[in-house]
């Protein structure tokens, strides 16, 4: 069956690229400003035609040998016309737009997809993906095992009838000022997902106080770490913040670690996975076969 | 011919000066005498255009001071301050070249008239030197040289006021400056000097004005100035008044 | 402690070094193109009828990236240089920086608002809305040097000294708002801020760079007309009034001249600091302060400079690109340091 279907697929992106190919040739040499994009770029097969990648690009390790074409609000005119790319893909948070406007002059084929926590957003920016890689079908596969995945994890969560867990989802430096994952925010919606709730009110990353982390007493804490040179999250956090032994969540051991580059540039092919790990920790012993460990790097 | 007519100073509320008179006629050179806070420099602030008087008017040659337009009065009066506060390394020649910045008179005439300046303020071998590098008083003296070269060569009309021009210098360069000035009132032009100096004055001025507190207490020749009674009255000070042995002038001596 | 180096060696030495850098500018760059390329692309954009065969590439890379580059950079070197002359005339003092008036950090405020505020306004209609940030920097810059200059006039004086300390209490505030708005800024909006903060010359557009040049024109047609009044301001603001020169509204003119010289230049390329510290001090170490000379000369030095800054800063990291105003602090941080242990300040 499966076969079958690769098969189809594989038939399909041939006879389209034979239409391209009639049109202009397909494009080989691509420039990619967007972690999460990049990821995406790489699962549909694509990693071949990257040339470039932008400093949020950090994910799989073989991209991180690629040039750099820096920030991606800051880019660089000139720089990235050394690579002589044919497509620039990235977000709308692509800048500065005289850049861009150059790039465009200069004859590169700019693609801007959207960067939003949002699963049609999501969709759309696979499915354009596909068209520009000629795998429309593996790209409606992984749009679709995404969509899979999420509604399973959330009917495993809402099959147990257990009140969601109150959850705070913390992202610091080495341990020190923590900021908490409010509404909007990638965080919050892995939080969602997951099954939890969220108990951040407000919108963004705010610094919030420990007195105000114990008021809220979280019954599971998420926590991420930008430092990643070594130091337990964990260890550090409560190092910093020792009040935090306060709370549910620390007297109850329940602590979730996450790789902080799932928290920027969208959604990423990596999400499922983090969904499946929050959702075990905070509905504990649910099903068979996911009692993993906390860590989820 | 700059004449200050009953000037009266108030400033923070007190009366700085009040009441006073002045003349300075072409070729004469007045000398205005005081203890510390009598208001002389404040009186040179007012005939200069540097403060505007609470009563009473300025008047250079019979038009009133604030109605002259800066370069043109620039042309015509010149002040020395007591101190300079210029911390940036020009050549000593550009310090006095300055002085011409009021004129239009060409680079050629400009570079003899501050030529002219510099033999008058005895400055000849600072010539080529940085400003930041002199003494105190070499600094005082090229500034004399600016103020003389703004209104060389000191004829009818023109007018040069002088804060405690030789309050920095040795015994000679205190004379060589009042002789530059005196020179330039002999040429005529007229003089305003302040001097700490009573025997200074009594030398080289051809009139005094003695403060006190903000008002005149006396003013006419050094001999009708300097007297024992107005100096121990002024200055507190106890004092014997001789004629000098060969030039005649009145000679302070304390007691 | 001077060289005492005679004008006309000064000039053809800054002209040749201006040259050079805009030579360079345009020739140097993350894309390697050959140097026949480049002369033939200008002399191409210049109007000179020229065969085209493979200068498209030169072309664009050249005229619409390289070239209004070199232009903000030229403009911008020589502003802030000449604000820099006009700060230490008007404060008397060879350590003044422009940036002493807090137009620099009402700039940066400026910047903040549009940067944190804009995106949650929803910004402007369509045409402005690349303008939006230069705007704010500018009228920002204008506004907090308004408001210091306001605050050192008294009875039809200005006090220089109470407009020292009111630009130094100005700045702080301007600070504290400015962490305020980084408090409230999302992650995406503190990058730009933190990247707009440390100044480039990338993305420059000849739309975006013509109000920069107009200012420019006028600072620099300005400027050197009061060069004799500003000599004679150094001796002191009363000796200068006595020279017959009407200091207050010099001193006016001057400040208005420093907010809007620096105000356009940080407007256009984010903060860039030393470059109205140092050249200003460097000419001075060759030549004197004779303004007739410092003005013109510190206008070409500043230029050159920053240019060549620039070259460094987008080759160092090519294909990335280093912010110029990183550059300018190494350059400038360890040369004041110097004059500060010389004792020359």
């Amino acid at each position: 069956m499966r076969f079958t279907s690769r098969l189809i697929a594989i038939v399909t992106g041939l006879f389209i690229a034979h239409l391209a190919c009639a049109a202009s040739p397909e494009p080989q040499r691509w420039v990619s400003a967007g972690g999460a994009l990049t990821e995406w770029i790489v699962a549909l097969g694509g990693e071949s035609r990257l040339v470039g990648v932008d400093s949020t690009s950090q994910h799989p390790r073989s991209v991180k040998s690629l040039p750099g074409i820096g920030y991606q609000r800051q880019l660089s005119a000139e720089g990235i016309l050394t690579l002589r790319p044919n497509v620039l893909i990235g977000t709308e948070e692509m800048g500065p737009p005289p850049v861009i406007q150059q790039l465009r002059t200069a004859g590169v084929q700019v693609e801007v997809l959207s960067a939003s926590a949002e699963l049609p957003a999501l969709q759309a920016s696979l499915e354009r993906l596909g068209v520009l890689l000629g795998r429309e079908g593996e790209a409606r596969q992984l749009s679709d095992q995404f969509i899979k995945r999420l509604a399973t994890e959330h009917q495993r969560v809402t099959q147990l009838k257990r009140a969601a867990p109150g959850v705070l989802l913390l992202v610091s430096h080495a341990g020190s000022a923590p900021m908490v994952a409010g509404a909007g925010t990638v965080g919050d919606w892995l939080i969602t997902q997951a099954g939890g709730r969220n108990l951040a009110t407000h919108t963004g990353y705010k610094v919030f106080s420990t007195e105000a982390m114990s008021g809220l007493n979280p019954e599971v804490l998420v926590v991420s770490d930008r430092a990643q040179n070594g130091v337990q999250p964990r260890e550090a956090l409560l190092r910093e913040n020792p009040l935090l032994r306060a709370t549910k969540a620390l007297r109850d051991n329940r602590v979730v670690e996450i790789d902080p580059t799932l928290l920027v540039g969208g959604l990423g092919p990596r999400l499922p996975d983090a969904v499946r790990s929050l959702a075990d920790a905070f509905y504990p012993g649910a099903a068979p076969g996911s009692a993993r460990a906390s860590n989820a790097r | 011919m700059l004449i200050g007519k009953d000037i009266g100073i108030v400033r923070d509320g007190k009366q700085v000066l009040d009441s006073i008179e002045l003349t300075m006629a072409h070729g004469q050179m007045v000398g205005v005498l005081g203890p510390n806070g009598a208001g002389k420099s404040t009186l040179l602030a007012a005939l200069c255009g540097e403060l505007a008087p609470t009563r009473g008017q300025v008047f250079l040659d019979d038009i009133p001071l604030d109605q002259w337009r800066g370069p043109e009065r620039a042309r015509r009066l010149a002040v020395l301050p007591q101190s300079s506060t210029l911390s940036f390394a020009f050549k000593v020649e550009e310090v006095v070249a300055m002085g011409r910045l009021p004129h239009e008179s060409g680079q050629q005439r400009d570079a003899e008239i501050i030529q002219h300046a510099f033999e008058a303020a005895d400055a000849m071998h600072l010539l080529g030197r940085s400003y930041l590098t002199l003494s105190g008083g070499e600094r005082q003296r090229v500034h004399l040289a600016r103020a003389l070269a703004q209104v060389w060569p000191g004829e009818e009309g023109q007018v040069l006021l002088l804060d405690e021009p030789t309050s920095a210098l040795d015994p000679l360069h205190q004379h060589t400056t009042l002789l530059a000035v005196r020179a330039f009132a002999d040429r005529g032009g007229a003089v305003m000097v302040i001097l700490h100096d009573l025997n200074l004055a009594a030398r080289y001025c051809d009139r005094l004005l003695l403060l006190s507190q903000g008002l005149a207490y006396v003013s006419g020749t050094p001999q009708q100035v300097l007297t024992p009674d107005a100096l121990m009255s002024v200055f507190g000070l106890d004092v014997l008044v001789q004629p000098h042995p060969e030039r005649g002038h009145p000679l302070v001596i304390t007691r | 402690m001077r060289l005492d180096l005679a004008p006309k060696t000064l000039f053809i030495t800054l002209g040749f070094a201006c040259l050079l850098a805009i030579w360079l500018s345009l020739a140097l760059g993350p894309v390697s193109l050959p140097m026949m390329d480049t002369l033939r692309a200008v002399l191409h954009l210049v109007g000179v009828p020229m065969a085209e065969d493979n200068l498209q590439q030169a072309e664009l890379i050249v005229g619409q990236i390289r070239l209004p580059r070199t232009l903000l950079g030229l403009a911008v070197g020589a502003v802030l240089a000449l604000s820099g002359v006009a700060m230490q005339g008007l404060f008397r003092n060879p350590l003044a920086d422009p940036g002493l008036v807090g137009v620099s950090s009402g700039a940066a405020l400026g910047a903040a608002v549009a940067i944190v505020a804009g995106a949650s306004l929803g910004g402007l209609p369509e045409p402005f809305q690349p303008y939006l940030l230069s705007i704010c920097a500018f009228a920002g810059g204008l506004g907090v040097t308004a408001i210091v200059y306001r605050l050192g006039r008294r009875d039809g004086h200005t006090s220089v000294s109470t407009m020292l300390l009111a630009g130094v209490a100005m700045t702080a505030l301007a600070g504290s708002i400015i962490g305020l708005f980084a408090y409230l800024a999302d992650d995406a909006s503190l990058r730009t801020l933190t990247f707009w903060n440390l100044g480039t010359l990338n993305g420059a557009s000849y739309a975006r760079l013509w109000p920069l040049l107009l200012v420019c024109a006028a600072v620099i047609l300005w400027l050197p007309r009061r060069a004799k009044a500003l000599n004679a301001l150094l001796l002191g603001e009363s000796e200068a009034r006595h020279l017959g020169i009407e200091v207050e509204r010099l001193k006016r003119e001057l400040i208005l001249c420093i907010a809007l010289g620096v105000g356009a230049a940080v407007a256009a390329a984010g903060l860039i600091g030393f470059i109205g510290l140092i050249v200003p001090h460097l000419v001075r170490l060759l030549t004197g302060p004779d303004h007739r000379i410092v003005l013109p000369a510190s206008a070409l030095a500043g230029a050159s400079l920053l240019l060549f800054a620039d070259i460094f800063a987008r080759l160092v990291m090519a294909p990335a690109e280093l912010p110029i105003g990183i550059v300018t602090v190494f350059i400038g941080a360890p040369f004041f340091l110097f004059l500060l242990v010389r004792g020359r300040a």
